[in-house]
């Protein structure tokens, strides 16, 4: 392998990895608070993807314009989901399983049906290339990771420098204690879900302009996500983030190497072993 | 109870029964009858999710042990020329042993760890499908399956799978013992200890389960039965490909099985039984199709939260209160 | 002969030590009282005698067999059963489902006969059906056996919970607060079951708060605080025991034994 390949490869990697991050922060931070797998983030990442898409091609903004603006209706969707789909089941592990499933179902066959099975390609964040010394690296992958960066960087401060913050990290700890603190549970929940479901359609936006959007984007996303925050520990920010860039260079460096799909299996093989000596994760507590 | 309503219950039994094997006489059409066989197959395929379930445990990865069944019976029969019987069999156990390889590390985490576990183990199954194209054909598909072998008696009978007919006969036998062998599991004291870990597992462990044990066996149990399932499905289909069986399919098994009704033995049979006739009732909504699926999960979860085998005790009970109201006030 | 030897039962969390080297016994046919100010270890205790937790050091013996660090069904099946201090039953099914399932191993059924239905096991199923009604008549819990275990009043439950247990024929019964949240009555009446149970042949060993039953039931106390035992002796001994009367007092010190 090269080294203009190897660097390209590594910087795709990280560029997935980033993306990654930020899907699955969005699925460990509603699982620390709201206690339930979120299956159907996903389709929420994918639901970005288009909403960007669509801000782009119908309405004319500029990628830049549209990805917030993504995050902000996106966002907003994800106060409705927790009020009228995840609040009525909260601390019941099964049903809160078959909603995230069935609204996994829902949003996904409302894409099929609304924008047609053919993946779309996105209007480029930045085009061209970045040249140091004879490597060529592609802005909008380098843009993903400094968004990325920025953003989760951005959360951290929340979490740890506002009351909000404070009262997540309350929450996620002990439900019922916070709640006799006089803490809204409620509310930190659908700013769990808000936060979550934003980072997740910039997220999908990003992974849509890079590569490409398609109704089933949705379903590898949770499926990464998932093993994003296995691989992390669950409910654990700094383990979303481990865990992203890991799985991110892999998937950025197996595949010009062996193939995608041994791309995935090192992936899962890295969690397996990951598991039997730290069974919570790689920062999981509990 | 007297005699006589004593004898309704096996009676009605067997009606059903004698009806189920007479059906190919009056239905005529190849569709009908493979409809008929697609829920035989998801019959079983959710009755025994719900075996594994009974401990509390959702698994993800049914369909990924129905694709080892499989693609195991599938291959013994095409690359070393072993008949259906053996195959079949084999695709059952081949599944249960894979399952037993990692029963013991999955069941002894918590309930959400081991949802995403199987979720994952199905993903692990369907990409090395993918991968290991030599042997499994790959994406593009392990093609020209052949169908069981011929059944000869002598004299007797000389059966050939060459039209759905005999599929179906093997596929009721198949239903009717399988879901003879777990209601037995259910109704019994293995079905009760189930329902107890799945309850509270301290309590089972202090009055002398073995609770891990117990869940390997529910786990290595269901998942022989997905094989099993897949075995057939191999040689019915005589196609395979991974895509049939990934993370939607084995989802979709779980909504069957919450909509019908986890509780209720029978509520896994309903609940597959009503979804795989769904899309053909509702073929000609094409893509609109899911959402059939999805408004009956969400009317099931939000105002039928025992699913679809409870609805006649709550309208029982409803129509009880109201009586009981018009009676109170004259 | 139920007899269970504890030797330097230690067990450390993070940094504390929330049983510290702790030495005791208890003979068949005794009632033992353990007791303590809150926090003072006598529920892990408890989880180390029947393994839910393992020791860091110490060794628990049973009829002069090694149990320490065996997982929990084992310590069951060698007679050692408890009880839990919330309420801990099988809450979506009956009175009967759960004393039904609690005599598990008496008569032991293996899954292939209870399977397939055999003769042998539908004898088991009938002997475990006429156990359980007995138990049932014996605390007074008949009358309710098909309700289901979440909607029977406190103090049935807690009866569920001793008829459990029960079921599950211990030699020796570890009773975790039976008198929690009782009324005079109500103490009265499990007192009089516990010296039954005793009369039945089965060891008891309980932790509990209520002293003026402790005092009148046991036959022998050992009192614990932060994991030490700090006493042990008759019931009349320890009433007058200086240390333990200081330790309720809350003198705050940690003790180290």
């Amino acid at each position: 392998m090269t080294l203009a390949l190897l660097a390209q490869s590594i910087l795709n990697g990280l560029a997935a990895g980033w993306v990654y991050v930020l899907l699955a922060v969005g699925l460990t931070l509603v699982f620390g608070i709201m206690n339930i797998v979120q299956f159907a983030h996903g389709e929420i990442y994918m639901l970005g993807a288009y909403c960007s898409y669509f801000l782009i091609k119908l309405y004319g903004f500029s990628f830049w314009e549209a990805l917030p603006l993504s995050a902000l209706l996106v966002g907003l969707l994800g106060i409705v989901l927790e009020r009228f789909f995840f609040r009525p089941f909260r601390g019941r592990f099964e049903p809160s399983i078959i909603v995230a499933v069935g609204l996994m179902v829902l949003l996904q066959t409302t894409a099929v049906v609304g924008f047609g099975t053919s993946t779309k390609s996105m209007p480029g964040i930045i085009p061209g290339v970045l040249s140091v010394s004879g490597i060529t690296l592609s802005w909008d992958r380098l843009l993903a990771i400094l968004v990325g960066i920025v953003l989760v960087t951005a959360l951290f401060l929340l979490i740890q420098k506002t009351k909000i913050g404070q009262a997540m990290v309350a929450v996620s700890q002990d439900t019922d204690a916070a709640s006799l603190q006089g803490i809204d549970v409620n509310r930190i929940s659908a700013v769990a879900m808000v936060v979550g479901c934003a980072l997740a359609a910039i997220a999908g936006s990003l992974m849509g302009s890079i590569f490409s959007t398609s109704p089933f984007m949705g379903t590898s996303a949770i499926t990464k996500g998932i093993a994003v925050i296995i691989l992390g520990g669950l409910g654990s920010i700094p383990g979303a983030v481990a865990g992203g860039l890991i799985l991110g260079l892999i998937d950025g460096v197996v595949p010009p190497l062996l193939s995608s799909t041994m791309a995935s299996i090192v992936g899962f093989g890295v969690i397996i072993i990951v598991l039997l000596l730290r069974p919570r994760g790689l920062f999981g507590h509990e | 109870m007297s005699k006589g309503a004593r004898l309704v219950k096996p009676a009605s039994y067997t009606a059903l029964i004698l009806l189920l094997f007479s059906i190919p006489l009056f239905v005529k059409g190849a569709y009908p009858l493979h409809v008929l066989i697609m829920v035989g197959i998801n019959i079983i395929l959710t009755s025994s999710l719900r075996t594994i379930a009974t401990t509390g445990q959702i698994s993800l990865a049914h369909a990924g042990f129905m694709a080892i069944g499989a693609y195991a019976s599938a291959l013994l029969m095409m690359k070393l020329g072993l008949p259906f019987w053996a195959t079949f069999l084999i695709g059952g156990i081949a599944a249960a042993l894979i399952a037993l390889l990692v029963g013991y590390p999955f069941v002894r985490v918590r309930r959400v760890y081991f949802a995403m576990l199987t979720l994952f183990m199905g993903t692990v199954i369907r990409l090395t499908i993918m991968e290991w194209r030599d042997l499994t054909g790959g994406t593009s598909g392990l093609l020209g399956i052949p169908p069981p072998n011929l059944i000869v008696i002598p004299g007797l009978l000389n059966i050939a799978f060459d039209s759905k007919v005999p599929y179906y006969y093997f596929i009721l036998v198949l239903v009717l013992i399988s879901l003879l062998f777990l209601y037995r599991i259910d109704s019994s004291r293995v079905g009760r200890t189930l329902l107890a870990i799945q309850q509270g597992d301290f309590v089972a462990e202090s009055v002398g389960i073995n609770v891990t044990n117990f869940k390997v066996f529910a786990w290595c149990v269901g998942c022989f039965f997905a094989g099993i399932a897949g075995s057939f499905y191999a040689h019915y289909i005589r196609v395979l490909t991974p895509d049939s069986f990934g993370v939607m399919q084995a989802i979709y098994i779980v909504v069957y099985m919450v909509v019908g009704g986890r509780r209720r033995f029978s509520g896994a049979i309903l609940g597959a039984s009503i979804f795989t006739l769904i899309p053909e009732v509702f073929r000609g909504l094409k893509e609109y199709q899911p959402f059939v699926f999805v408004g009956l999960l969400f009317i099931v979860i939000f105002f039928l939260p025992e699913g679809l085998v409870s609805l006649p005790e709550k309208v029982r009970a409803r129509i009880r209160k109201r009586r009981g109201i018009s009676l109170g006030q004259s | 002969m139920a007899n269970l030897e504890i030797r330097g039962l230690t067990k450390h969390f993070g940094g504390l030590a929330a049983v510290n080297n702790l030495d005791m016994n208890v003979n068949q046919g005794e009632i033992v009282g353990l007791i303590g100010p809150n926090g003072a270890g006598k529920t892990t205790v408890f989880n180390l005698i029947t393994g839910s937790i393992r020791p860091t050091k110490g060794q628990i013996m049973f009829e002069q067999s090694d149990i320490t660090g065996q997982p929990t069904h084992s310590i069951a099946d060698k007679g050692i059963v408890r009880t839990f201090q919330l309420t801990a039953f099988l809450q979506d099914m009956t009175v009967l489902q759960n004393v039904l399932v609690s005599c598990h191993l008496h008569p032991k059924a293996g899954v292939w006969e209870a399977i397939f239905n055999t003769p042998g096991y539908k004898k088991k199923e009938q002997r475990a059906f006429g156990q359980v009604m007995g138990i049932l008549h014996f605390l007074g819990l008949h009358p309710v056996k098909d309700e289901l275990a979440q909607n029977l009043p406190h103090g049935h439950q807690r009866l569920l919970g001793i008829a459990m247990a029960l079921s599950a024929n211990p030699k020796l019964l570890l009773l975790d607060e039976p008198l929690a949240g009782m009324n005079a009555a109500e103490v009265r009446e499990s007192l009089t079951f516990i010296n039954k149970i005793r009369s039945a042949g089965i060891t008891v060993l309980l932790v509990e708060h209520n002293m003026r039953a402790v005092m009148e039931l046991c036959d022998r106390i050992v009192v614990i605080n932060f994991g030490c035992k700090i006493a042990e002796g008759l019931p009349d001994e320890i009433k007058r025991n200086k240390d333990v009367i200081e330790a309720y007092l809350g003198a705050g010190e940690h003790v180290t034994c």
